[in-house]
């Protein structure tokens, strides 16, 4: 299955602690091909939260889709329910991934070409990461 | 020693050593069990359907006999849990196709979302995860002759957006050559645990 992934570059980023860490980290980027006549990927990454403060990453955004959701699957008693997610809270030196069957993104409207994908994270209206996806395996 | 104390001593010692041989002798291993699958005690034969597939031609209930079927209900617009089912089980329909004498089950998707999946979707949708694979839409009430009676539930839940979403039951069942409902995997899914329990199920049966 051909994916798009792995081979995320940084593009842009918030100001570096002092000593250069980056303060968001995403790794594991793998944006999912629209299937054939469908107008939706998912997204799944990790993301790590380097400062001493919570981020709270509010809106995702691409330029290669009409419309991006932060969505959450729940299996419970065997019933599969997806809803939105408002918020994706990352705690000081923790971890959130975001992986099938749970917490995703929804991309929606995909543009005709997706060699590159570029993804952009915001807290409200302050942009927090752009991340490129190009084609390949995670 | 005499004669007669000495026969004693080695017919004991003779019967010591079969009880000793039996004793040691191997027993036969049980027979692989599903590590994952719940097998019916019964097989239940499937409900009385009409449905159309992909190809938009009418399908009833004899369209799954005569072969073992893989049965998922979901639908084209969720982005995450049924592709990531059909994939699981494209995987494990591959691996299968390798290992075993008799053809893997076919792959059907049964649409719970039959507003959005036409025929000419669903085609497209359910070819992306190989070539052999199936599906099955219809009204909502021709859907649900299939789905009730075998307790798949499904729900269309209105968005904010105004968009709406199916929630839907992320069970998989194995249906046998006789049409019948013989096994069911719940999630979440992998494609070891189908790799491994489907030919213990179909060779048993």
């Amino acid at each position: 299955m051909k994916r798009l992934g792995a081979a995320a570059a940084l593009l842009t980023l918030g100001a570096c602690q002092p000593g250069g860490e980056v303060p968001l980290l995403i790794s594991d980027l793998e944006v999912t091909p629209p299937r054939p006549g469908m107008q939706m990927s998912a997204g799944y990454f990790s993301l790590r939260n380097n400062t001493a403060k919570s981020i709270v990453v509010t809106r995702v955004d691409s330029p290669q889709f009409g419309a991006v959701e932060m969505h959450e699957t729940t299996t419970v008693d065997g019933v599969s329910r997806m809803r939105p997610i408002e918020s994706l809270r990352v705690e000081p030196g923790a971890t959130v991934t975001l992986e099938r069957g749970g917490k995703h993104l929804m991309l929606m409207r995909p543009a005709d070409t997706l060699d590159t994908v570029v993804l952009n994270f915001y807290a409200d209206e302050t942009l927090l990461l752009s991340v490129a996806a190009t084609t390949g395996p995670r | 020693m005499n004669r007669t104390l000495l026969a004693v001593i080695l017919v004991a010692a003779l019967i010591a050593g079969a009880w000793v041989a039996l004793d040691s002798k191997p027993t036969a291993a049980p027979p692989p069990e599903p590590r994952v699958a719940t097998v019916l005690p019964a097989p239940q034969a499937l409900p009385e359907f009409t449905l159309v597939d992909q190809t938009g031609a009418d399908r009833k209930r004899d369209y799954l006999e005569g072969q073992w079927d893989l049965l998922f209900f979901g639908f084209t617009h969720c982005p995450d849990i049924c592709p990531t089912t059909l994939a699981t089980l494209s995987s494990a329909r591959q691996e299968l196709s390798k290992s075993i004498a008799g053809a893997a089950p076919r792959i059907v998707l049964v649409s719970v979302d039959p507003e959005r999946d036409t025929p000419e979707k669903l085609a497209e949708y359910i070819a992306y995860f190989g070539e052999d694979n199936l599906a099955l839409t219809g009204p909502e009430a021709a859907i649900r002759e299939l789905t009730e009676p075998l307790f798949v539930y499904f729900s269309k839940v209105p968005l904010e957006n105004g968009d709406y979403t199916v929630d839907h039951s992320s069970v998989v069942l194995l249906v046998d050559p006789e049409g019948r409902f013989h096994a069911l995997f719940s999630g979440p899914h992998k494609a070891a645990d189908f790799v491994h329990d489907l030919p213990i199920i179909m060779g048993n049966s």
